[in-house]
């Protein structure tokens, strides 16, 4: 593993519009900060997040990748972060098969009123992340392979 | 329901997409962090942007200007504004790109403040790096951005009110007195829910009888035309969407008919007891009965599930009122509105808890009410087990603030006021009996603060805890023991009355109506406002009203504000012909979708259906009415055959890859 030294990994967020996307503004609006490695695709729920969009952001180069919706209970669309809950349980198995470690990929319940939360977990995973170094997805596929 | 089609067709005005991008200087909020300049040339040069230009303000009206001719000038079909995010200025900028003959929804807004200035501040070389990335991802996104044309649907003006509780018979009579028909379905056989039978409510200092409120709404309502009232009655169906909805509602048989003159002597007759659930419990009643004194529509009622249908009562009637062969009728209604006043249940202490339902001597808030109100079952007489109660000591928060492994988390915000209205009580008719408050909290807040001082005065003895108190039942004595939490010493109270100020919870047929009406519900199990500052008793599906204790606790005052908001929320959607409707909804790819169902199964909405293409073979369709737009058919089709408008594979994919494009 790298030793991370200098690097800088990218951070890909799905955030529904409803809770994270909302903690994200109010982190805004708080001025509060965090390390600027994220970058955030907004859809209506994290319902919406099709597992493909996850592996399409490893295999592109995200070096981690967080989805992020409303507290179950809580969901602006009745249950969509529950379908959310049961397609990343999958998701995550696959990833680790294919050789992604488990800090690369979170799932975390952000509601519209916990900027610190954001920030927080956003804080940690890059720090992970970073510990972690590049992702080098072609690498792992070969040692995957090889077992 | 005339809802015109998504248009999917001409996704643009000319093949070639050509897109400007628009960076806001928001005064120094962006441009004080982010090289404004080194991100617009920037923009200028990714593919398919033809122009790219900075404003100190972009709302503002020479920025929307700017934009406007800018599209006419360049022929743009795509519009990207980098600047705050989509919640506020959204609208502005769509009824900009329309003003310059673009279709609105051939925007995108990136919030570059939110998202980079304000968070990164101190890094403004990050902040301009990120504010570059998020341009590219949007100018990617946009590329693919599709025109939407926004939906439209007629509005049938009748509104449905469930529940008929305080809460539920002011949205009621307000809409009714707006000029629209209402129909009001309560499952109970009488109108007027908890509020009917609280007892004494407090008004800024004078007395109320919350069956005297309850009346006043009646008297006015059974004799307004608009409204009809349907008691003993559950919605059993509910199909369509905002604007136009078909319910299906359930009258059970009620035996008895508005010929019941309440002459007692079916009473008298009856040989089957129960207690009486209308009186909490305290008392009992005949099979045959009335709830309770003073109740609406007066006339007796038959529990079926007490009765033995002898058929006694039938023969003293005098007015042949009764008819046991009554069946259960349906009724369809069609409204373009619904308001949901579904009210709570009192929490309900399990068998132990502070001794509850090993003594007669611990009783529930709501049975003090009762015993305490005239038209109650001792007639407004303090009686416990045929003694006067000397020693009386209310418990606070039982059922919130976690005092017990049962209880919930949340405050229920009535209990402060309404036991220390009754220990007021207790003091000013019984003067020697001694009244303990023993509490975690006193939240007698806004103007009931009153009450807590004037319960000072009048000798309640107030005893705060940390830890949760004990009740010990050892035959005909039970004791209170509490560490008072200020003296910091353990007081055992001898009690001849233990009153449990029990709250609110969720009724228990909150997930019957979650699944039926389609809203959602809050981690505390009540039904969840869209939002509680922007969106106040609105429920996260269009065209349903949130009114009372549905939400989760309220007083009496604040459940009759939420039922008059419920109404002047309906009323502004029931006083249009035609509603219209974010297209931002579900469409199926005919070609690709084999059928297979899985979509139907996952909406939480019910919008989609399976229709029988001409071959026989399986297609979904999608009612773009019912659809709120969350798109998790479109992360669950195995084809990419259903996708979210807006939100298609082909818009969010490159955004994406974007991510990587530096």
């Amino acid at each position: 593993m790298s030793d991370g030294d200098g690097f800088e990994p990218t951070i890909v967020v799905f955030a529904c519009h409803w809770c994270t996307y909302q903690a994200i503004n109010l982190a805004g609006t708080s001025r509060m900060k965090y390390p600027p490695n994220v970058r955030v695709i907004r859809v209506m729920c994290s319902g919406r997040v099709d597992p493909q969009f996850v592996i399409e952001a490893f295999k592109n180069g995200a070096d981690g990748v967080l989805v992020a919706g409303c507290h179950p209970g809580d969901c602006h669309y009745v249950n969509g972060n529950m379908k959310t809950m049961r397609r990343t349980v999958m998701l995550e198995k696959l990833l680790q098969d294919m050789g992604i470690e488990k800090e690369r990929f979170r799932r975390e319940w952000i509601s519209a009123a916990e900027a610190k939360k954001w920030v927080e977990v956003v804080t940690e995973m890059v720090e992970q992340v970073r510990k972690l170094g590049p992702l080098k997805l072609a690498e792992k596929r070969e040692v995957v392979m090889n077992e | 329901m005339s809802s015109e089609e998504v248009e999917m067709e001409g996704a643009c005005p000319t093949d070639e997409i050509r897109i400007g991008v628009y960076v806001c200087h928001c005064g120094l909020n962006i441009a004080g962090v982010i090289n404004v300049k080194e991100v617009v040339q920037y923009a200028q040069n990714l593919p398919n942007v033809v122009s790219a230009k900075e404003y100190i303000f972009m709302c503002s009206a020479p920025g929307q200007d700017l934009i406007r001719e800018d599209i006419k000038k360049c022929k743009l079909n795509r519009v990207v504004i980098a600047a705050c995010g989509p919640e506020m200025h959204e609208p502005t900028f769509r009824a900009v790109l329309e003003e310059a003959g673009l279709n609105p929804y051939l925007l995108e807004m990136v919030s570059i403040r939110e998202g980079s200035s304000w968070v990164h501040y101190d890094n403004p070389e990050a902040a301009t790096e990120k504010a570059k990335d998020m341009i590219r991802m949007a100018v990617a996104r946009a590329r693919n951005l599709e025109p939407l044309e926004k939906m439209r649907g007629e509005v049938k003006q009748q509104a449905l009110v469930v529940g008929g509780g305080i809460a539920g018979l002011t949205s009621a009579l307000d809409l009714a007195e707006r000029g629209f028909e209402v129909h009001i379905v309560e499952k109970r056989p009488v109108l007027g829910g908890h509020a009917a039978r609280m007892g004494q409510l407090n008004v800024e200092g004078r007395k109320i009888a919350g069956k005297d409120l309850v009346n006043y709404l009646v008297e006015k309502i059974k004799d307004n035309p608009n409204i009809h009232i349907y008691t003993n009655a559950e919605v059993s169906k509910v199909d369509g969407s905002i604007g136009n909805f078909t319910i299906k509602v359930k009258i059970k048989p009620r035996y008895v008919n508005n010929k019941c003159t309440l002459c007692n002597k079916c009473v008298e007759v009856c040989p089957v007891t129960a207690p009486n659930e209308y009186e909490y419990g305290i008392s009992e009643r005949k099979a045959i009965f009335l709830p309770f004194d003073g109740a609406y529509p007066s006339q007796y009622i038959i529990d079926p599930e007490t009765c033995t249908f002898c058929g006694k009562c039938v023969e003293v009637c005098p007015e042949n009122a009764i008819n046991l062969d009554e069946k259960e009728k349906e009724i369809t209604i069609e409204v373009g509105g619904i308001i949901l006043a579904t009210g709570h249940d009192p929490y309900e202490p399990p068998i132990g808890e502070y001794g509850y339902g090993l003594s007669p001597k611990v009783i529930t808030l709501h049975q003090l009410k009762r015993l305490l109100s005239e038209d109650g079952p001792t007639k407004g007489e303090l009686i416990i087990d045929g003694k006067r109660p000397k020693n009386i000591v209310f418990i606070s928060c039982v059922g919130s603030l976690g005092t017990t492994p049962n209880a919930n988390q949340y405050c229920s915000r009535m209990c402060c006021s309404a036991s220390l209205i009754e220990a007021l009580h207790i003091r000013e008719k019984y003067p020697d009996a001694q009244v303990f408050f023993v509490h975690k909290d006193v939240r007698t807040y806004g103007k009931d603060e009153s009450l807590y001082w004037k319960a000072i005065d009048n000798l309640v003895k107030f005893v705060r805890f940390e830890e949760s108190p004990k009740v010990t039942v050892d035959k005909d004595e039970v004791k209170v023991e509490v560490k008072e939490s200020t003296i910091q010493e353990r007081l055992v109270i001898p009690a001849d009355l233990v009153v449990l100020v029990t709250g609110m919870v969720p009724p228990k047929e909150i997930e019957n109506l979650r699944s039926l009406f389609k809203v959602g519900c809050g981690g505390d199990g009540f039904l969840k406002e869209a939002h509680l500052k922007l969106n106040p008793v609105e429920s996260l599906t269009g065209g349903i009203y949130l009114a009372g204790t549905a939400t989760g606790p309220k007083s009496i005052a604040e459940s009759i504000v939420a039922g008059s908001a419920a109404a002047a929320k309906a009323a502004s959607l029931l006083s249009k012909d035609t509603i219209e409707v974010e297209p931002i909804v579900a469409v199926v790819d005919e070609d690709k979708c084999s059928g297979c169902g899985i979509c139907v199964s996952i909406c939480p909405y019910g919008a989609i259906s399976l229709e029988k293409r001409e071959d026989g073979t399986r297609v979904s369709k999608v009612d773009p009415m019912l659809c709120q737009g969350c798109g998790t058919c479109g992360a669950a089709c195995p084809s990419a055959a259903i996708q979210q408008n807006s939100y298609k594979d082909k818009q969010i994919i490159p955004q994406i890859l974007a991510v990587f494009e530096r």
